[in-house]
């Protein structure tokens, strides 16, 4: 079976959580405690993933690192729908790397700040990290104000959400524990309820669930 | 200054931030408000607080009736603000204090508008018949300063800038197309600046003008936020206003009876079965009290009988109060006034919203049993639950089908309605006993109807096992004699007054003649009202609102006709 090396309070990890429950998949989630024991720097985690992060997948004869990687991966793999990463639209699959690669880049300032704040964590320059989540996110909230005046609801064009979606997700999520505000960003709010209200989500300490529509 | 910012109406939401079941979050003076549309299109501006911990009710789900606290669960009735339901006492109904801070609300133009004490219409300026909205910018500035520096943007693109009331402006670009600008001062070092323009526009026109503003507005924004880096301005704080004094102090000693401090309007007057209408009552003005399931209201009928009701408002419907009515043959004149006298437009006083008959919504299963005009409280339990997506049969026993009150509410939950028409007693009792023979742990049962029929569906849960604590009811009336003969003495012991009751006088008459005001209602033993804590003694229970097990405790009773079988009573009053 597919096995999640996973922490409860990661969001990367969560975003695989997502990933696997959307998909409706089985897994064995394997604990590593990311704090207070840095579980995830012990030789034997470091064997597994050099870079000591989480989290990382073994599937069968497949261990992967890196969230967005594992996204791709899964969804490529088992959504039959072709609904989460449709493989024969080029055209998506672009848009779809881009905002990949912006989803990771809130790791570096809105998911800072957190575990700054709440995890006691590294060594980061609390100040800057807000900073650069702000602008990331009005970016974000930008670009989700006029897709949503084009009639899409999500990140990426077309009816269905996309592992763009998911990427973005925990790390904007979970931006108050940083000390980062989601006021000023009403169309991320909004496309954050639609998240929520997606067959399969579910929840992680700090993402609270959207009521019936 | 601050003080004459508070007067003005600012947009504080676009109309289209605001999509169903959604909370928005805005912040107006330092003040932060959560914004919710509920599903009858009434948007609410309220504080950000839950009343109970604090929390910002903008993390909470817009049910679309009520706001769910995201912590404990509390829940807010749409308009009044007031607390519906607590889940860790679910056997309570919250006290009427329980009522969030509310603000003024507007929405036109395509915006939300509010402040903290506004002051006349909002309206002051030349309002657009037809009007695109513009992207709202965040700016972290104070409002001041982008107003001067937006205008000037605009200047330079060869716009016609004019200052307009309360610190908005207007650019125009060659005489014809308008932007009014509001720079809503969310806090002293950021502001919102949303834009209005005088031209409805769709499709990939309305898109291409959204972005040429929003770029002109994001440009000017850089410029804004380098300037404003170098200025500092004290934080707005806001100060979140205390209950009411008339909420959060004991009402005064009064030797008034029942009170009625409300005054309505019958606004609706129906024939909803044979021999019951359905009349509704709107404020005179001003928002109406918050009611849970169950409530009823005293009426103060002109002709100065006084009658309760319960009201069968479904959660969210806070604009009106409904109540049905049944007329009774041998009427002591209430309901053949209401039903022969009683018109749309009439003035009535009636007493703020009562809850003796609290729902409880942790039930893994709750039965309800009707008897005919007994399904009011019922229906708005019922309602209430559907909300909440929580399991419920509802049993409704009628004469026959032209006896179905309400049908229209009835109908919206079909699959869990069940009408019995026509049953002699002895088929209802049968059929009674094989509702309630599916009894599990954690269920409720709840039972409104005429005397014989209550009885009848008491001693049959009984039978079936039902512990007395899960079997709720209530009467219409009490039919028992009312035995005044005793006379005994009461001890109040935080009054530290000692008093006598004669006999032919009921508790509450002593001590309303000795200045100690109670609440009552219905004074017949049927509705809990005046219901006080007895210490010591032994009670003479002659009501019909206490189940025989709280008969038998003897920690309660019902003082418009319970009196005491030992010569003494002490109370905790």
């Amino acid at each position: 079976m597919l096995e999640l090396y996973d922490y409860e309070l990661s969001g990367n990890c969560y975003k695989i959580r997502l990933m696997l429950s959307f998909l409706n998949l089985n897994y064995t989630s394997k604990k590593v405690e990311f704090y207070p024991s840095k579980e995830h720097k012990s030789e034997s985690f470091l064997e597994l993933n050099p870079l000591g992060q989480l989290p990382v997948i073994f599937d069968q004869s497949v261990v992967l690192r890196d969230a967005q990687a594992i996204l791709v991966y899964l969804a490529a793999k088992y959504d039959k729908s072709k609904n989460w990463y449709p493989i024969d639209d080029p055209d998506k699959l672009g848009f779809i790397s881009q905002w990949l690669a912006f989803g990771d880049s809130i790791t570096g300032s809105s998911s800072a700040a957190r575990l700054h704040d709440t995890l006691f964590y590294g060594n980061f320059d609390i100040v800057k990290c807000r900073e650069t989540a702000h602008s990331q996110f009005r970016i974000l909230d930008e670009h989700l104000f006029f897709q949503e005046e084009l009639g899409n609801k999500w990140i990426c064009n077309g009816s269905h959400a996309s592992i763009a979606d998911i990427a973005c997700f925990p790390y904007v999520a979970l931006s108050e524990e940083g000390g980062i505000s989601r006021m000023s960003y009403p169309a991320i709010r909004r496309w954050m309820d639609r998240f929520k209200r997606i067959n399969g989500f579910v929840v992680m300490p700090g993402v609270f669930p959207a009521g019936p529509l | 200054m601050l003080d004459d910012l508070k007067k003005i109406w600012y947009p504080i939401a676009s109309s289209s931030d605001l999509p169903k079941r959604h909370v928005y979050h805005a912040q107006l003076l330092g003040r932060e408000f959560a914004v919710w549309r509920a599903d009858d299109g009434n948007v609410n501006v309220w504080e950000n607080r839950c009343l109970h911990r604090g929390v910002r009710l903008s993390i909470g789900i817009n049910e679309g009736t009520e706001l769910r606290c995201q912590y404990h669960g509390w829940r807010y009735a749409n308009r009044t603000a007031g607390c519906t339901y607590i889940p860790a006492h679910p056997a309570d109904a919250p006290s009427r204090t329980i009522c969030n801070n509310t603000y003024p609300m507007k929405e036109f133009m395509g915006m939300v508008w509010s402040g903290e004490e506004t002051f006349g219409d909002p309206t002051y300026f030349e309002n657009f018949d037809e009007f695109t909205v513009l992207r709202p910018i965040p700016i972290n500035a104070n409002f001041d300063l982008v107003k001067e520096l937006v205008k000037s943007k605009y200047d330079k693109l060869n716009y016609l800038c004019k200052d307009e009331v309360n610190g908005a402006f207007s650019v125009t670009f060659e005489r014809s197309e308008t932007i009014l600008f509001f720079v809503q001062p969310q806090d002293s070092n950021l502001s919102v600046l949303r834009g209005v323009a005088n031209k409805a526009l769709e499709g990939a026109k309305k898109i291409s003008f959204l972005k040429m503003h929003n770029q002109i507005l994001q440009n000017s924004r850089q410029e804004i936020e380098k300037i404003s880096k170098t200025m500092k301005n004290n934080p707005m704080i806001a100060q979140i206003s205390n209950v009411s004094v008339e909420l959060s102090e004991l009402p005064e000693k009064s030797e008034k009876n029942r009170q009625a401090n409300l005054r309505v309007m019958v606004s609706e007057k129906i024939k909803t079965a044979e021999g019951i209408v359905s009349i509704k009552f709107e404020a005179l003005d001003g928002q109406l009290p918050t009611f849970q399931p169950g409530a009823h209201i005293d009426l103060h009928l002109q002709s100065g009988l006084i009658r309760q009701y319960s009201l069968v408002n479904g959660p969210g419907e806070t604009n009106f109060y409904n109540i049905g009515v049944k007329l009774e043959e041998e009427s002591a004149g209430g309901s053949s006034y209401i039903h022969n006298n009683l018109r749309v437009g009439d003035v009535l006083a009636c007493s703020t919203p009562r809850n003796n008959f609290p729902l409880r919504r942790d039930s893994v299963k709750t039965i309800f049993v009707a008897g005919g005009i007994g399904l009011t409280p019922l229906l708005a339990m019922a309602q209430a639950l559907n909300v909440m997506n929580l399991n419920y049969e509802f049993h409704y026993f009628v004469k026959n089908a032209k006896h179905i009150a309400f049908s229209s509410i009835l109908e919206k939950s079909k699959d869990k309605v069940f009408i019995h028409e026509g049953f002699s007693p002895s088929l209802t009792v049968e059929k009674l006993s094989r509702i309630l023979s599916k009894r599990q742990k954690s269920m409720n049962l709840y039972v409104c109807g005429p005397g014989p029929m209550l009885e009848a569906t008491r001693r049959v849960a009984s039978e079936l096992s039902w512990p007395d604590k899960s079997i709720h009811f209530e009467y219409f009336k009490n039919n028992n004699e009312i035995d005044d003969s005793s006379c005994f003495e009461i001890e109040l012991a935080r009054s530290a007054l000692t008093l006598n009751v004669p006999s032919g006088k009921s508790v509450l008459e002593v001590l309303r003649e000795n200045g100690i005001d109670l609440p009552s209602s219905c004074e017949q033993g049927a509705c809990g009202t005046c219901k006080v804590n007895v210490i010591e003694g032994e009670v003479d229970h002659q009501d019909v609102y206490l189940n025989d097990s709280e008969k038998l405790e003897g920690n309660i009773m019902m003082t418009c006709v319970s009196r005491a079988l030992s010569n003494r009573l002490i109370l905790d009053i």
